[in-house]
Parts: structure tokens; sequence; C-alpha cells
């Protein structure tokens, strides 16, 4: 879902609606650097051997956060990767932090987006040519070339730039409510830097989350608190999927709500044409949201249960309802909404058919999580009905061997607890029921318990309160 | 995810908290990492999947053996997910049925496994454990491997049961006889009633029903309050 956005030019501003926001106050102070305009003719880039001058970075600046075109050839892909490599070796290792005036407002992000963009769809195509093996000619330039957008280059660039702004201590700190200029030494005070910085451990989420690696994903973004509403769209959704590859359905739900009513309160004032990627992305986060809520059932958002029964309102019922024919929605959805998974290193040239798309690699773990849950809903809807029933007996009206039916109750339970999130670093969490309905067995007897929630009349009341006043 | 990480060295710390662990030189560090933790029963998830990570980024390095010992070990951790994150980071190819080579055959063989554990088949788990002999290859090197095996599945069985027949468990565990009461007495300290075991009460097997109740805090009201000092009525 990372990289779909395109369509529009892939220049995805963040929402910008929030003003006490840190995003806010880096921007701020970007806009400040740009203000007093230094000069830079002296700078002496070392660039591999390419110079740039200070007329020259202007247009350089400016094409680095433009968007590719969508069929560029893959010379355009090369040239445009060596063009990064400049920038980004001439940012990180001049003498001393360099100072740049920058084209746009959003330049730091854009550049950053458009940087990781670029080598996933690199990527992809690459995939693509070895495992159609039609054009002998790119295969041959792409066997010659596997460093070009490499992994590891990829990372470098982004733990640099991260590194170099000090940015993980600098967030630490604001987190106690300390000074980050304090530990942000000489590079990371800089807007550029900071900017930089910052959208970097974004980026890198970003990137751990294509390659599979959840885990590392998810540790990025320790320091960054993400329940703030300063965080833009694309970057939960990013942390959503994580969780939900990680089976933490609740912490998934809770994080995607979250953003989806951000997104939705701010629609009145988003009018340009860049609020329609992020609309296509909140289709594809309705889509997972859609896809967690049937895996574990939760109450949602009013408006967000109302928008998912338009969009996907007859998927959103089969699929709750479970059952093994409701496979292939749950793949149509996850297929049509997780990010463009990509394999970190250069395909199999000579062999084809040894080159699967790393899509389908995932889908079909996660799917094989999902089977697990088919029956789930069915056996939901039976216990619900009584407090104590007989093993035999239910297995009767399920129409399941009493032998089956134990082992299904396993499951139930096994899937019903979960890891979810309280405080601390994002993978913490503690092991709790998110089912509403619990059993236990007693030889063949099942005791059923539900937790019922009572009626909620305090907000009812405030709110007839407030309109009688 | 589990990780244990009160017992992992100091140097194994050092290198996952900073920028070593892409580092491929450390891949024999994890390498043997790995094997202290098959020889001690120890897990460490987060090492385990930097060194996957390192595999999947440099793979000539891979060490086939080294990969179905961390999937045999986050076989040992079930429930958890980390049996299937570790799927996420092998190469895409190695799902794909039939199997291209030896490795990916192996990685379907212990994905199997998994499932049954994850479907609470374990009845079916034993038998196909048994039932092929490249599997007693692949667990040999995770030293305990059904004992851990077994303590997961009591542990499951815990959390749904108060009382269960004998003979069910016994399938549940493979285990019989004598072993089998010495592990219900000694090691889950259950008690066993004729050809009934009962399972103390624990969190998990209550099943209390509960109603959780608003609470309704005075600060809520504040507005109220206020507005009703500011112009009363």
């Amino acid at each position: 879902m990372l990289s779909s956005q395109r369509i529009n030019g892939g220049n995805s501003r963040p929402l910008h609606d929030d003003d006490d926001t840190d995003e806010e106050a880096l921007a701020l102070t970007l806009v400040d650097a740009l203000q007093d305009n230094e000069v830079y003719d002296d700078t002496e880039p070392r660039t591999g051997g390419v110079q740039i001058s200070g007329d020259d970075i202007q247009q350089r600046l400016a094409s680095a956060a433009q968007p590719l075109e969508f069929q560029a050839t893959l010379g355009a892909r090369f040239a445009s990767y060596d063009n990064y490599c400049s920038l980004f070796h001439f940012i990180l290792n001049s003498d001393g932090p360099v100072d740049l005036e920058l084209p746009t407002y959003y330049w730091a992000w854009d550049v950053i987006d458009e940087f990781i963009y670029q080598f996933n769809s690199f990527c992809i195509h690459r995939n693509n040519v070895a495992r159609k093996g039609q054009n002998e000619e790119e295969k041959q330039l792409l066997r010659d070339n596997p460093q070009t957008w490499g992994c590891y280059s990829v990372l470098n660039v982004l733990y640099s730039l991260i590194q170099r702004s000090q940015m993980n201590e600098q967030l630490a700190s604001i987190k106690r409510g300390d000074d980050p200029n304090e530990v942000a030494g000489e590079y990371g005070s800089r807007p550029l830097y900071r900017m930089l910085g910052y959208f970097s451990i974004i980026g890198l989420l970003r990137v751990h989350c294509l390659l599979g690696d959840f885990t590392l994903a998810l540790k990025t973004l320790d320091d960054i608190e993400l329940n703030k509403k300063a965080v833009f769209a694309r970057v939960m959704a990013a942390h959503f999927t994580t969780y939900m590859m990680m089976r933490r359905y609740a912490d998934a739900i809770k994080a995607f709500s979250h953003i989806l009513v951000y997104v939705s309160r701010t629609k009145g004032f988003q009018k340009n044409a860049q609020f329609d990627s992020i609309t296509k992305k909140n289709d594809q986060m309705y889509a997972l949201i859609a896809v967690c809520v049937a895996l574990c059932p939760t109450r949602l958002d009013d408006t967000i249960h109302a928008t998912l029964r338009e969009k996907y309102g007859d998927q959103f019922q089969r699929m709750q309802r479970g059952g093994l024919d409701t496979l292939p929605i749950f793949e149509q959805l996850f297929n049509s909404a997780c990010p463009k998974f990509i394999s970190p290193i250069p395909p199999d040239f000579d062999k084809p058919e040894n080159n699967i798309d790393p899509a389908q690699h995932h889908l079909q773990v996660f799917m094989s999580d999902v089977k697990n849950a088919m029956l789930g809903p069915t056996l939901k809807s039976f216990l619900k009905l009584y407090t104590t029933q007989d093993l035999h007996k239910l297995a009767g009206l399920i129409d399941l061997g009493p032998e089956n039916l134990r082992t299904q109750l396993l499951v139930y339970k096994q899937r019903s607890r979960q890891t979810r999130w309280s405080e601390g670093g994002l993978l913490d969490g503690d092991i709790v029921n998110t089912s509403d309905l619990d059993f236990a067995l007693e030889g063949d007897l099942i005791h059923i318990s539900e937790a019922k929630t009572g009626r909620k009349l305090v907000d009812w009341y405030l709110r007839n309160l407030a309109r009688t006043y | 995810m589990t990780t244990d990480a009160t017992s992992r060295p100091q140097h194994i710390e050092e290198i996952l908290s900073g920028l070593d662990r892409y580092n491929p030189e450390t891949v024999s560090v994890f390498q043997d990492y790995v094997q202290q933790q098959c020889d001690t029963r120890t897990y460490d998830n987060m090492a385990n999947l930097a060194l996957l990570k390192l595999y999947q980024f440099n793979p000539h390095l891979t060490r086939d053996e080294t990969i179905t010992n961390i999937l045999v070990k986050a076989l040992t951790v079930f429930p958890s997910p980390d049996f299937s994150l570790c799927l996420h980071l092998l190469p895409p190819n190695s799902l794909i049925s039939p199997p291209i080579d030896t490795f990916a055959e192996a990685v379907q063989k212990l994905h199997l496994l998994s499932k049954q554990l994850e479907g609470a088949e374990y009845r079916e788990f034993w038998s196909i454990l048994d039932g092929d002999d490249l599997y007693a290859d692949l667990v040999a090197d995770c030293s305990g491997f059904e004992e851990l095996m077994r303590l997961r599945i009591a542990t499951a069985v815990a959390q749904a049961f108060r009382e269960i027949k004998r003979e069910i468990l016994e399938g549940y565990l493979n285990m019989q006889g004598e072993a089998f009461e010495g592990f219900i007495k000694n090691v889950c300290v259950w008690t066993l009633e004729g050809e009934r075991v009962k399972i103390p009460l624990n969190k998990e097997n209550e099943a209390i029903t509960t109603v959780t109740r608003e609470v309704v805090k005075i600060d809520q009201f504040s507005r109220i309050f206020r507005r009703a000092y500011e112009q009363p009525c």
C-alpha cells in the first residue's frame, strides 16, 4: 500500500492541518532557514568525481524530488540512482554541514519518498524482467549491475542521514522533555539535516516493511510517537500492516482507526489534487481493516464502520461470516492493499522459474494464519447461545466431529490471546484476551462466559446537557 | 514475539543495537549464537531475525542448516507468530510447491509442522514428526525439542481446560504410562484422578462472565459545572 499512490505524481504531501505538531515545527524552522539565503559557492563537494556547482545544484535538488515517469527506461533508472548517490554523498560527506536553498517546502519528505519509491519500483521491475525473461538486453544490463539500487546502499543512505542528524537522540530527548538541540550536534541542529533525518526513520520503516522484516520495522519507530495526530496517513498505514503481520490484530485496528478518523475529519480541508493519493491509500486501509476485523472481531468507531460498509460491505459481511469459501476474499483484499513487497537481492536470471513474486510469498504465509480462523465466527455464534453446553451436543449442532470441535475450540482460545501494546516500546505488550467471549472445558462440558459492556450513558448525558445550555 | 532478552550476551546486544547488524562479518557470531540457543534451550528471536536478514541480503553466506535450526527453535515458542515472521524473511521461492531444492523441502516440512501446531492438531503433529526420518535430522540440533514442545502444548491445554480425559491428553503430549504420569505430576503440577486429569484454575480457564461498567469521573463534567457558574440560567 505504500507506493500505489503514484497516480498523482507521488509527491504526496503530509497531511497538514494540525498546528501543534512536531513536523509543523520542523517545517517552520525549515522555512526560516530558507529565508536567510546563504551563499554556498565555496562548498567543495567530493562527490565521486562529479562536481556540483551552485547553479547546478538547484536543478539537481528539484529533480531529486521529481517523480520518475511511470514507464521510465532502465537507463533513466540507472541515471537517477547515480544522481541520488552523488546528491546524498554531497550532503553527507562534504567538509561539515552543507547549506542548501531548498526548492520547495516539502523537499525533504519528497526526496526521501521518491528515493524509496524508485528503489521499490526498480526491484519490482528487475524481478519481473527475470521472471518473464523476454527482454535479453535489459536482462544483461541488470545482470552486469547488481549493485545499482542495492539494498545496502539504500539502507546506508537512510542510516547515515539518521546518524548525521542524531535524530534518534533528538527524539528521545523530546520525549523526555529536554531540549533536543543539546544532543543535535553540528549537523542535527540544522533544519535540512533534521528534516532528512526524521523522514529517513519513516523511510526506514517502509523499506523494512517492503522487505518483510516487520519486527525491525516496528522497532525503528520506537522513538516516534505514532499516536500523535502529527503522523502522515501513509506512515500509519505501514505501521498498521506491521502489526497485522505480527498477528496483533487488536493493535492494528487501533492504530488504523486512529488515522482513518483523522483523515475523515480533515477531508474537508484538503481540496488539492494530492489528496487523491491519500484517498486511494485510504481505500486500501479500509480493505485491511476489514480483514483485521474479520479475523479479530472488534467494535469500530461509528464513522469508520459506516464507511467500511459502504466501500466493502459485501466482502466484509462474508468475511465476518467465515468459512473456507471466503478465503479468496481475504486474498483479494490483501493483494490489493498490501505494500508492494520486494526481494532485496538480484533475482536468478538463469532460472526464471525460481523467481516468484515476493508478494505471493508473503500472501502465502499470511493466508496460512487466516485459514485457521475460518471456523471462528460459526463457533462464536453457537457458543453465544449457551452458558454451558455438552461438547458432543454442540458438535452435532455445528455438524463437526467431537474431536474436531475440541481442536477448533483450542484454536479459538489460542487466537483470542494476543499481545497488545500498553506502554513502552512498540514491540512490547501484554498478552490479553481480545474476544468478548471466553470458555473453559471441564471434560466434555463447555463453560461459556461473556464479557459484557454496560450501557454507556455519560456521553449521551453530556451531549444533551450541552445542547440545553 | 517472544524474546528472552535476559540471557542475551553483551556482545550480541551490542551488534543488535548498532549498525553492525548489517555487517556480513557478524554472520558467524550469530551462527554461533543460534547453536548456543539450541544447546542451552534459550531463545532469542531478535538475534535470529537479524541473522535471517543478513542471509537475505547476502545469499552467498547462507547456511541452510542454521536456517532450519532457527525455524525449529521458532516452533518451540508457538503460538507466538515467530515462525511466520521468520518465514517472511526467507527467499520467496522457498515455499513454491513442489520444492525447488532440499532446503525448500525442509522449510516446507517445518511449515507443515507449524500449521499443525497452529491448528491445535497436536496428535497429528506428533505423528507427522515421527513419521518421517527427515524430521529427526532437522530437530536433532535443538536439544530437548520434544520436551519444549510438550511444555508449550501443556500451556495451551491449561488455557482451555479445567479437566481433560487422560487418553486425550496422552495423545496431545505423545506420552503414555509412567512417563505421562511423571510429567503431569512433576512438570505441570496437575492431579490425576482416575481417567481424568484435573487442571487447577488459572486466569485463562476461569471463564468468568464480567460486566464492564462505565467509569464516570468528575472531570468529564467540568465544562458543565463551569458553564453553570458562568451564566446562571
